[in-house]
Formats: structure tokens, sequence, C-alpha cells
């Protein structure tokens, strides 16, 4: 009897237990989100917005990989490589004879995929902005903050992996496909247009001005440290440059001169405060930066740092690989008064001063391009909009205690060195050579690579390669 | 011998006293070391006379004249003899014969000779006082087809166990481990360093058996969770009669198992000279010129010398010695055990102190047990185990870091390891401030060790409570319920000093991490046995839950007022912090019915109904059966004249079970929002999703024969088996154009294949005894489809692939074709297909590198992997040893090679071997000629693939026990004094690293195996014991 009694009770018991954990096979998870929890809102669609930042961000973008590349790339006269990253090295080791860089270069891989990642966070936001409702003016300022995200990523990703503007028919030479939609969330929505095929470099330049065009329309003159209307006019001048477009060049680096000048902003007086952000300056940006990467303690990596710096005991705060010393060829180019000269760190290496601080912000553009970039045009074009050459090159002039150069004297090559040594380790180097059609230095003992060598293309990566069929890789690789 | 002499003696007493009606026979039972066996059965032969012995093993019965006694214990060998008047000592020997041993399935027991499945058992007593802190890591070379590689030398860090070959590509490939009925948190807790290994927290010799469930009939009972195989660990429960206590000793130290040959300073200058030397002619340099590379090497060697090489260009320093030391290794253990007939206990207690052999690491572990079995009534007993372990270890970080002590290899051999008198911070480790920071050339891990610190904390409470009810006659329900809560504490700080590699650590970093693991478990099921006829039924049916959270926070804060503060506290800016939570859960159902007939045919039929929270909404249940037959053949007629064998059974099974490790929530399209930007919260894509997305699942056919000979005195197994595993759970890579990289996806299917081979000889018996127990396992693997999948892990450039038609996690990269004698290039094979399908096996200079195809270089899953234990014992003495052998597997130096292997591309210290490098027109040679920083063989090839296999003496254990006339008189039950030791010897094919039983920390994944990565090598370690009890 009391046998009886206890089986039925317990298997009773056991079934019950049963029944009860059922239900307790669903959970959702807490940190991620699934997309119709996570984008529901206006505040979501801001999150995603960051987001987009966050990516640009990254040192495979803006954070350091982009800017490195093309100081970095065949430029052993003036900046050697002396780390062991085989994937910088390549780069770094490019010559006319020997050496080329290795299709799966993982440099090449991760500049790529963390642009598109980023890309599909911009289309996600622009596909959503019916999620804005408080105002139109908060509308067109997230649209044009994704789009001047995306204009600018296509605007580098054609430079670095398509050939240069203008070598051979731009309408035929290949540069990056285009996605302009947002990537499905589920496995079952993906279909052939998810495996694109290279847009050229006409249709991706065309995207990127289009991107920046409708960008710098909508963008807000002052907007924190987010884009504003003249870093979209800055890299819009940057695009003219590369396609020699000198008037519209000159006009969106004026329009980006006038907007800062308006607000009472020139140049940093001293060229020593442009750099050291958080050492000296506790991480309050120069005002002369139109746009940077903003480096915190908490958040965002400097990634020319990790390269381009070294701890330096008697200045705390210092930190880096010191992987790239700058050669004496480099500080030969400099005249003897030049500050910029002296701009440097003599250790094992000689180090740029620009990139030691751990937590220094990454500049992407400065005010003293737009100047450099408006007396160039002016010069090319005989015009003075906004003043004249001779005018603006005093401004960088003045402030590393150059004297004045003459107009009647200035030359296009004085320009043009001085933009060289302005922006030097700031991501120009490789991208003026091209547009200027002229070689990557030599040494007294060899030539460099020409402007137009296959070998100053990146490789498209071998693993997009191995898993689009419809990609077409570049010529040497 | 003594025992047919003592036979005889007994037939010789029995004709004396054979005209005796009735004697009182008296005498004691004891066990192989004379500890008195209490509660064994004496009985006189053909009857039901019989009586058990006591406490002290004593026992006394009246028999007939002439009566034979049959003597039997649990866990001995019966025995019979004549019985005879006089006080006996009948000394038991442990039942070795494992076909009568009990074997633990899972939810129930069986006995081994009845079972139908692949059951590998590993008695506690095999893996007893070993100096490996992890019972995994014990089990290498013990049960046949799990192959265990211990990884690395670092303390505490995880082991890569695989059972019948690896049956995933994408999801986890480690087996599922269920200690007294809960499956328990295996899985790392790392945050820095490699992964760790939470069984770190389960004292080995507290472990009473290990089974190791390896076909699809034994593992279906655990249903999604079996494929991998599943290790069911019984912990030990008291045993009645007098309270046994053991106090075990030992103590010694470890160290490295092999150095490896580097350059001088003569030799390194002469190639970093050679190499500076060619690019110098390359661009038509004068050597002289100042911005030659000639002159700016010999800055170098001057620079990172302070200074000491001009003047005494032969002093060299050997980095190997500031990496590794000496590890001291303390261990004490202590164990209770005893009861009566309603109430038993155990309890148990350890503390262990392990120094590394690398310096800075150390593993500390305390652990304390307690079992209580209780017998209420004749229907109730219940009982309870509760174990609770603190560990601390002090943690390396990653191989591939520069901070990790072995990595201090790759320094100039004349840099001076500790700052020379005269310059800045003299007297301290090379490269600590005051001192130049940026000497030496990398990081200076001593810096790391003395200046910071980083240890694991971790709390550890597995309890289990049972209730076992007789409902009926035949059958009972048990009701389980367990627990594991893991409480770990990650605690590490840096000072200033430490700036060149902790670059936060400006004015000191700081961090603390927690984690909290709760794991509950209940396991409800009914236990039928009937007899019916000569037919046996035994049947279970029941439910098991499993939830699982895991919570964990983390801060860290930089900018300390000095390095004597060292808790976030005093941090003035705290730079990091976060939380976050995850959870798993598991609804299953699980039936068993093993049937009997005659004692010759066995049918098992088992079958599980998983259902996970980690699968997709469409997929939510699974349902794995299996079904397995045995055939006693020894128990025919027509065999049981063939007096030889004494036990033959052929046996079969067929079954279906899952993998789930796929971690938690791969199935849902996710964002995340870990993706802030200066200070403002932003959110981004993470996941595409699969709601369609299920358990991998794997078919096995295991079939089998498992004899006896010479009454049992060979004993063996042979099985063959076939593992087809299909809806691999894929991380299939999608162009990153989408944003993405890959998607999860049930696709593509894997196969392992194998035999398996068990033998179990007693060579002498007697006075001397020798038992031998060798295994063998084939294991045959191979990725049959992945729909073109390129799926890479390991080290970049020269990746573990999973390819189609290959083993899974083949290295994959460029064929080396050695070195041009004309000019010291570097060459490589074409290896293109033609288009005839013939390949072009043309030779590439090195500048053509990129043209060389890829082809799969090497296979990182040894093909053979054996085991052989001898033991010896002669009166008090007794030795055994352990030699274990894994062949046929590839490991990758490429990781490191591509620096300290590769004719000083760089200036990192080269291997001793590098010195044959090519040096004029003809020389033939495999080094290729120094050219600094130009590329010419350090490219990823096949130049980087070496040979994997080993042999080696795994443990050896000398002892000694005292005659026990001696240790009575100090009142004790036995000591025994010991040596023992781990790895003595390894036998490798010229390995040119530190330890072929490898894998880098760095780059471990499922299919990132076999590489080696500046990896610390496995201990040597020698220890001095005694045991006592008493």
């Amino acid at each position: 009897m009391k046998n009886k009694f206890f089986t039925i009770s317990l298997v009773a018991a056991l079934m019950l237990s049963i029944t009860a954990c059922e239900k307790r096979l669903d959970i959702v998870p807490l940190q991620s989100l699934p997309p119709e929890q996570g984008l529901k809102t206006e505040s979501d669609l801001g999150g995603m917005l960051i987001g987009s930042y966050n990516g640009l961000q990254s040192t495979s973008s803006y954070g350091g990989d982009i800017q490195l590349m093309a100081d970095l790339w065949a430029n052993r006269a003036y900046l050697r490589f002396r780390g062991t990253f085989a994937n910088l090295l390549e780069i770094a080791g490019i010559t006319t004879v020997s050496n080329v860089i290795l299709k799966d270069n993982a440099s090449a891989a991760s500049l790529w995929s963390n642009a598109y990642r980023t890309i599909n966070t911009c289309n996600l936001v622009l596909a959503n902005l019916n999620l804005v409702t408080s105002s139109a003016a908060k509308k067109d300022r997230i649209e044009a903050e994704a789009l001047f995200i995306r204009g600018s990523l296509y605007f580098e990703l054609a430079r670095l992996y398509g050939k240069a503007w203008g070598d051979g028919d731009n309408s035929t030479n290949l540069a990056v496909p285009l996605i302009l939609t947002p990537t499905p969330s589920e496995v079952s929505g993906l279909k052939d247009e998810n495996y694109p095929a290279r847009a050229t470099v006409a249709a991706v330049y065309g995207r990127a001005i289009a991107d920046l065009q409708r960008a710098a329309t909508l963008l807000p003159s002052t907007n924190l440290h987010y884009a504003t209307k003249a870093a979209a006019w800055g890299q819009l001048s940057r695009i003219a440059l590369m396609q020699g477009d000198y008037a519209t060049a000159r006009d969106m680096a004026n329009n980006a001169i006038t907007d800062f000048e308006g607000r009472g902003i020139g140049l940093q007086a001293n060229f020593r405060d442009l750099f050291y952000n958080y050492i000296n300056f506790g991480g309050v940006a120069p005002r002369e930066y139109v746009f940077y990467m903003r480096v915190t303690t908490q958040d965002g990596t400097n990634g020319l740092n990790t390269y381009y710096g070294q701890t330096i005991g008697s200045i705390p705060g210092t930190a880096g690989r010191g992987d790239l010393d700058v050669q004496t060829a480099w500080v030969n180019r400099h005249s003897a008064t030049d500050v910029r000269r002296s701009f440097f760190l003599v250790t094992n290496r000689r180090l740029t001063q620009k990139h030691v601080d751990r937590f220094g912000h990454v500049p992407v553009i400065r005010l003293a391009e737009m100047y450099l970039t408006r007396a160039e045009a002016n010069f090319r074009l005989g015009t003075t909009v906004g003043a004249t050459p001779a005018a603006d090159v005093k401004r960088i002039r003045d402030r590393v205690a150059l004297p004045e150069i003459p107009a009647a004297s200035l030359t296009l090559s004085n320009i043009l060195l001085e933009r060289d040594l302005e922006l030097a380790f700031e991501g120009h180097y490789l991208h003026d050579r091209k547009r200027l059609r002229e070689p990557m230095p030599g040494s007294s003992f060899t030539n460099g690579p020409a402007w137009n060598s296959p070998r100053l293309v990146m490789p498209i990566p071998q693993r997009e390669m191995d898993v689009n069929k419809n990609l077409v890789q570049n010529e040497g690789y | 011998m003594r025992k047919s002499i003592l036979m005889g003696l007994c037939a010789l007493l029995f004709a004396f006293s054979g005209i005796a009606q009735n004697t009182t026979v008296t005498g004691k039972v004891v066990d192989e070391k004379g500890v008195p066996v209490a509660g064994a059965s004496v009985l006189e032969r053909g009857t039901k006379n019989g009586t058990n012995t006591k406490n002290d093993g004593s026992f006394s019965l009246q028999v007939k004249s002439g009566a034979t006694l049959v003597i039997s214990g649990v866990g001995f060998e019966s025995r019979q003899l004549a019985a005879s008047s006089g006080n006996l000592m009948i000394q038991l020997t442990p039942d070795v014969k494992s076909l009568n041993e009990v074997v633990v399935t899972g939810f129930g027991s069986q006995i081994k000779k009845e079972v139908t499945g692949n059951i590998a058992r590993v008695k506690g007593k095999d893996i007893e006082f070993m100096p490996t802190p992890s019972v995994d890591a014990a089990l290498q070379g013990k049960a046949a087809g799990v192959y265990v590689n211990s990884q690395s030398g670092k303390l505490g860090q995880a082991v890569s166990v695989r059972v019948r070959g690896s049956s995933s590509i994408s999801a986890g490939s480690e087996p599922l481990y269920v200690v007294d009925g809960v499956p328990i948190t295996t899985g790392s807790q790392s945050s820095y360093g490699g992964a760790t290994n939470p069984l770190v927290d389960l004292n080995p010799n507290d472990i009473e058996s290990i089974e190791v469930l390896k076909d699809a009939s034994a593992g279906a009972i655990f249903g999604s969770r079996a494929a991998n195989g599943v290790v069911l660990i019984t912990t030990k429960k008291g045993k009645g009669g007098k309270t046994n206590v053991s106090l075990n000793v030992q103590t010694g130290n470890a160290q490295s198992s092999r150095r490896v040959p580097f350059l001088n300073s003569e030799q390194y200058a002469e190639l970093l000279l050679e190499g500076a030397k060619y690019i110098d002619d390359f661009y038509g340099t004068p050597y002289t010129d100042p911005f030659s590379e000639t002159v700016y090497v010999k800055d170098w060697m001057d620079y990172f010398s302070y200074g000491q090489w001009t003047t005494d260009p032969k002093k060299t320093y050997e980095w190997q010695d500031v990496a590794f030391q000496k590890g001291q290794y303390r261990q004490v253990d202590l164990q209770l055990s005893g009861g009566n007939d309603k109430t038993k206990f155990f309890i148990s207690g350890q503390y262990l102190d392990q120094g590394g052999i690398i310096i800075g690491n150390n593993l500390e572990r305390m652990t304390a047990r307690m079992n209580i079995d209780h017998k209420a009534n004749d229907w109730l007993t219940i009982g309870l185990t509760t174990n609770f372990a603190r560990s601390l270890n002090k943690r390396l970080p990653d191989d591939n870091a520069f901070s990790n002590p072995l990595q201090s290899v790759a320094l100039m051999p004349m840099t001076p390891n500790i700052i020379p008198a005269g310059q800045p911070g003299a007297g301290l480790p090379a490269g600590t401030p005051p001192g130049d920071p940026n000497i030496p050339m990398y990081y200076n891990p001593q810096i790391s060790i003395d200046y910071g610190r980083f240890s694991a904390e971790s709390f550890r409470n597995f309890s289990t409570g049972y209730a076992n009810i007789k409902l009926l006659p035949g059958l009972t329900f048990q009701s389980e319920f367990g627990m594991d809560i893991m409480s770990q504490q990650e605690e590490g700080y840096f000072q200033s000093q430490t700036v060149r590699n902790q670059t936060r650590a400006v004015r000191g970093v700081g961090s603390n991490r927690a984690v909290f693991i709760t794991n509950y478990n209940t396991n409800n099921y009914l236990n039928y046995t009937k007899s019916i006829g000569k037919s046996d039924i035994n049947a279970t049916l029941g439910m098991q839950y499993q939830q699982s959270r895991n919570s964990s926070n983390f801060v860290e804060g930089l900018d300390f007022p000095s390095d004597s503060y060292q808790r976030i506290a005093s941090a003035a800016t705290i730079s990091g912090g976060s939380s976050s939570q995850t959870d798993f859960r598991f609804l299953s159902y699980f039936l068993r019915t093993n049937y009997k007939y005659a004692d010759k045919y066995l049918v098992s039929l088992s079958g599980r109904i998983d259902g996970s929270s980690r699968f997709g909404a469409n997929n939510r249940y699974g349902f794995f059966p299996a079904i397995s037959a045995g055939w006693i053949l020894s128990n025919e007629k027509f065999l049981s004249n063939f007096t030889p064998l004494s036990f033959l059974k052929f046996r079969a099974s067929y079954g279906i079970v899952g993998n789930a490790e796929i971690g938690n929530f791969p199935q849902l399209a996710l964002f995340t929002g870990g993706a802030g930007y200066a200070g403002i919260g932003g959110q981004e894509p993470s996941q595409i999703g699969n709601p369609d997305l299920k358990w991998e699942t794997t078919r096995q056919f295991d079939i089998g024969f498992d004899f006896g000979f010479l009454n049992n005195r060979i004993t063996g197994e042979i099985d063959y088996y076939n593992k087809q595993t299909e809806d691999l759970l894929l991380r299939t890579n999608i162009p990153s154009t989408t944003g993405f990289n890959s998607v999860v996806r049930n696709l593509g299917s894997l196969q392992n294949s194998g035999i398996e081979f068990v033998l179990n000889t007693q060579n002498l018996v007697g006075d001397l005894k020798w038992t031998t127990s060798l295994n063998v396992a084939f294991n045959r693997n191979r990725v049959t489809n992945i729909s073109g999948q390129i799926i890479e892990g390991g080290i970049a450039r020269l990746p573990n692939r999973a390819m189609e038609g290959q083993p899974l996690g083949v290295f994959w990269g460029v064929e080396y074709a050695g070195v041009n004698p004309a000019n010291g290039d570097a060459q490589f094979f074409r290896n293109l297909k033609n288009a005839d399908g013939s390949i072009d096996r043309s030779i590439l200079s090195n500048s053509q590198f990129n043209q060389a195809q890829r082809v799969a270089l090497g296979d990182p899953n040894p093909d053979v992997i054996a085991g052989v234990t001898n033991n010896f014992s002669y009166k008090g003495f007794d030795l055994s040893f352990q030699f274990n052998g894994v062949f046929g597997n590839q490991v990758s130096v490429y990781g490191m090679g591509q620096y300290s292997m590769a004719n000083m591309i760089y200036e990192d210290n080269q291997t001793a071997d590098q010195m044959n490098r090519w040096r004029k027109p003809g020389d033939i040679t495999n080094v290729p000629q120094a050219r600094y920083y130009f590329g010419n063989g350090n490219q990823p090839s096949s130049r980087f693939i070496v040979d994997g296999s080993f042999v080696r003496l795994r443990t050896i254990n000398f002892g000694y026990n005292l005659p026990s006339k001696i240790v009575k008189k100090a009142k004790l039950e036995r000591v025994r004094l010991y040596v023992s030791a781990l790895n003595l010897l390894t036998f490798t094919n010229n390995y040119p690293l530190w330890d072929p039983e490898v894998n880098a920390d760095s780059f471990d994944s499922n299919i990132a195996k076999g590489n080696d990565f500046y990896t610390p090598p496995q201990p040597k370690t020698i220890l001095f014991g005694i045991n006592v009890g008493f």
C-alpha cells in the first residue's frame, strides 16, 4: 500500500517537473539584441550611427591604417619599417625590383572588411531614417553623418584598391564593390547581390562625391567631434585633388576655411600643440582639427601611435612599438630653422612626435591642409579665391619659424614641399605622389616605384577572392 | 609459486584432519598490502554455510571437514582453498579481471561483461598522486582512443582531449564531463593569457573511477551532448568497517624537459652582418657609409648590449636561463573513510603547491570533500557529497605576447640579462626603468614578472544529493540534485616599469574581473529490473534538466598614486568596466532498456530527447536513439570445451548522438552594444541569424570483441568504429562586403574511423608480479564536405584549414623546395594543377612566391596513439611505469620559426641550426642566405612543418612498503616510501623546439592544433613521497 502510494506520487512529481521546465528553454540574450528589439526607436538609430563612427575609428580605418598605408608604402628612403609585422614589412618593403605584397596581406584584408562592416552599419542607419520623428533637422543630421562616413570610406577604398584616377580608363578600371543597402539579418535573405562584383573607379568616386555632397548640404557647421560641413568639404577637396579638378578642390577647401574663419578659428598658434593631445591637454582636441578620430582612455586606439610611437621614459604617457624610423633624408628636406625639422625624438629610432601620445587623437583633416590645398589650386589656376597662394603658404610657414616666400618667387614646388613637410605622417604621401604622377622616393642608390606601378595598389584580399567568384584580382597578384 | 605451495600445504593438512567430522576454521582475510578486508564473505563451497569477516578481517566458521572455503570480497578476485584448522592468513588479490567490474554507464551501472557499448574505464588508483593538476591530463595514454594533449607547460591551462578523433569544425570538440551525475562547467573562464582548465578544481585523488563513453550506444543516453564522448567521473565513497586513514606527502621539483640551442654572440653577429652586407650590396651602399645597413646593425648590437659588444664581442647571455626556473612541488593528501552498515562516509583534503617551470607561474590548490551515504530503512537510501576547492593560479601571458617569458629567446645574445654597472638602473633586469626602457630589442619579460602580477583565484563547490527509493521489488526511483558553483576572480596589476609592454601602465594599470557561474542539474529516473526465466530485463526511464548562468563583471583602473597602491579603489581613472550575463538550458528525457537472455544474448536500446535554448525556434527538440547487441560466445556449448578461452563476447552498436556545444544564441540575428565612440554608447550588427540552426549529428557504428584467455590472465578488446558527423555547425564564410565575415549554418560533414586495441596481461604471478596493459588506437579523420567553404584557424598565413578530403586542421601553405645552390634563394614548388590534372612541380624562385599554389602540408592529428603500462611488485617493492606515444602528426613551428628559424631576416636570435645558411655559390643546404629585412625563406612554407611524433616515459613510480612488523610497532597500518617522475624521458624525431606535445594558447581552437609559438614545454617532475595508513 505504502509503496503504491509512493509510486504514484513520485511519478506524478516527475511529470510535473517536466512540464514546469518546458517553458524555460526560451531565453533571450542580454548583451546583444535581436534586430527587432535593437532598432525600434530614434535613440536606437542614434546608437547605430555611433556604431558607424566606432567602425570608422577602428585601427583598420581612420584609427590608423588608412593613414599609415600612405606614408609607409614603398617609402623606404624616408621612413624605414623596423618592426616584425610581415604585413607592414611587405608594404614598406616595396621597391622597383624586389618584394611583393602577398595576396593574404593582413592589412589589406582588415582594412577591407572593417570598411564594409562600417558601410553596412551606415546603410542600416540610412534605411531606417523613418525612426527619427523628433525633428527634420535631426533626421537630416543623422542621414548626413552616415553619408559622410560611407562616402569617406568609398573614397579611401577606391584609391587603395583601385588604380589611381586617370591611370587608364576610369570607367573600366575596377575599384571596389558598391554596397548601398543593408545586408539582410537572416541567412535565408542572402542573395546574389550579396556576392557583388567590383564597381569601376569612376562609379566609386562618383558615389563618394554624391554621398559627401549631400552630407555637406545637410550637416551642421559645428557638431561636437562628429562630422561637420567643413569635414565633408575637406573630403570633397581631397577627392577633387585626386581627380586633378583644381577648381573644385580650391572651392571646397575655401568653403571649409571660410566656415572655420567665420567662427574665429585659424591655425593653432604653436605647431607642437597640435599633438600631445592627452599628455599636455588632457584630451582637448586642437581647434584646427577639421575632423579627427577621438581617443579616450576608455575608448578607441590610436593606431598610428602603435607603430610610430615608442615608450620614452622621460615623457610619461608615451607608448608604441617604435617600428617606424624616420630617415635622415627626410629630416634633410627641412630648412635649418624649421620647427618641424626638430619635431622628432631620437631613441634607437628617429620618431615623429606627432604620434607618440598613447591617448592622442588621430587627426584626419587639419585646417592647414585646407590652406595648402587652396594655395596649390589657386596657384595652378592663377586665381586668388579666399586668399593669395603666398598668403596661405605664409600662414603655414610663419608658425614653424620659416621666412615668408614673396608671391613673386613662390613656385608650385615650394607649395608642394610645404605640403609634404606639414602633413608628413598624416596619410598623404603616397596619394600625393600618385596624383602628381611622381615616383616614390628613391635613395641615392635606387629608384622608387612609379606612381602607376601595380605594386602600389592593394591586392583584393585572398579571403574575398576565395568566397566571392564575382571579384577580379588586381594586376600583379 | 607461493600460492601452489600454500595449496599443497593445505592439502597435506586436509589429509591429516580428514577423519574429523566438523572443524572450526579461523583466520584473517587481508588485501595485497596486508590491510584487513572487512565484510568479505567466507562460504563453505556448495552450501549456504558462511559468514562475513569482521572489521579486523577475522572470521570463524564451522565447516565439515574436507570442505573447501570460497572467500570473496568486493573488488577482489574470489579465492578457494581447503578448510583447515588453525589460524589461516588469507590474502586476496585485487580483481584485475576487468570483465567482472561494474562500470558506470550514466543514470546507472552495468557489469562490464554484459556491456554492449564501448566504455573505457580508468580507475582512480591508476592516476593517484600524479603531479598533473587536472584529471584530463592524467588520462593521457590510459584509455584507448582518447587522445590527450596537454598543449602547454603553463600550469592550469586548457588541455585538449579528443575521443575517437575530432568530430566538429566550429562547435566544441571536448567531451562532456559529468561528475557524480552533474554535467560540470569545463569552459575556460580566463581573460588573460591562454585558456584555463576549470577541471583543476577537482582533486584527482578524490576520484574512484573514470568512464569514457566512446560509442553511440554508450553515449545516446546523453543525446545531443555525447558526440565528442562523455567522461563520467565517479568520486570516492565511504567503505564500511574500520575507519581507514591515509596520509600522503610528496615533494620534489619540476624543470623544463628540454633546452633549445640558440646562437651565441659571435655566431649571431656573423649572421646579422652577413644579412646587412647583402642589402648593402643590393643597393650598392658602401659598408662604411653611415646609412649603410652594416653600420646600422653594428650600432644596434652595441646599443642593445649597453655598449659591451664592441669591447667584448664573445660575451653571450643565455636568455633561456631567465625564462626557465626549477619549480618546487609540495602536496599533502589526507583521506578518511569508514562507517557501519547503515552509514558510510568519506572525507578528504588536499593541499597542493606547484611551481611552474617558467618564472612567475604557480598553482596552489586546497580541496575538501565529504561524502555520506545513509540507508534510512529498507526502502530509502540517501546521500550527499560536497566538495569545496580553492585554487590560486599565478598566471602567465599568452604565448603571443612579448611578456611571455619564453619569448626572451628572441633577444640578442649580447644583451645582458642584468643592466651592467655604470649604467642607469644598474643591477636591475635589462630594460627596467630608470634604465633605458628600449633595451633589450624587445620587451624583457622578466620585468612583468618582477613588477607585475596576474592571478586567478577560483572557489568551486560541487555538490550532489540523492535519494534512492525502492518502490516495488525491482523498481527503484532515483532523484538527484546537483550543482556546480564556480566563482573566479582575476586580479592583475602592472606597475609603471612595465609600460613598454603594458602601454596603459604609465602610472600603473590594475584590473579586476569576477565570473560567477551557477550550474544546477537534476536527474530523476526510474529503474526496473526483472528476471523472467532465462530473461533479464533492466530498464531506465527519466528526465534531466540543467540550467547554467554565467555572469561576469570587470573593472580596470589607471593613474594610481604610486605603485604602492594596487587596488582599483586608488585609481584616479576608471578606464574600463563592464558586466555581462549569458545562460543556457537543457531539458531532456531518456530511456534505456537492457535485455539479456540465457547469459548469452544481450540487446540494449536507448534514446534521449533533448531540448535546448541554444537551438533555433524551428528545431527546438532532437531525438537521439541507439541500439546495440552482444553475444557471449564463451557461454555457448560449442566453445565451452576450448579451455584456453575463458571469455569471448562479440558486440555491435549503432546510434545517433549530437553536439550542442555551439555557444549560446548562435541562431539569432544580433546587434551588439559594444560599439561606442568617444564616450557615447553605440551598437552595430554582429551576427546574421539562422532560425533553423540545430545540433550537429553524429552516426556511429561500432563493432568489437572482448576476450579473455588462460583464466583471464590475458584479456582485451578490439574495436572498429565509424563515426559520420553531418549537419556540422559551420561558421561559413561570406563576402565581408556584407559587413559580416561568416554565418553559422548546419552544413557539411566529416568522418572518423578507427581501430582500438586493448590488451591486459598478467605476465608473472606469485612473489614477483608483473602485469602489462597496452592500448593502441588508430584514427583516420577526414572532412568529407564543407561545400567549398574556407575555414581557417591558427597562425595567419600558415593556418590550419578545414578542407574536403583532408584531415581537420591540415596546415595550408606553400611547399618549400630548398635553397638554390647558385644564389642562396629560397625556392618553392609551383604545385599548380595543370589542365590534364597533373601537378606542375616546377620550382619557383624566392620572388615568385605569390605564384606558388598552397597545398596541405601536414596534419596535426596523430595517426596512432598508444600507451603501455607495466607494473611490477616483489615483496615490499613495487615499480610501475607508463610510456605513451603519439605518431604520425605534424607540428607547425612557423609562428616562431618565421622570426627565429629564418636565417636572420630580423634581429631575433636564431636557433643554432641557422648557422648552416647558404654562403657562397655551390653551397648545398636547406637554410637560405641571410638577407636582413628581405624575405628569403621566411615566407609561410613547409620549411616550418616538422614531425610531431614522440614517445615519452610519461610516469614512473618506484615504491617500497616497510615490513609490517616494523609498521605495526609504530601502530600504523602501512608505510610506503616512493619516488616518482613525470615526463622523465622524451624521444622525438629531431623536433627542433622544446616539446612536440604542444599547442600555442594564443591560437588554440578546434581546428588550430599543433602550433608551436614560444610555447612552454611539459615539465619534467621528480617527486619523493611517503604514504602512511593508520
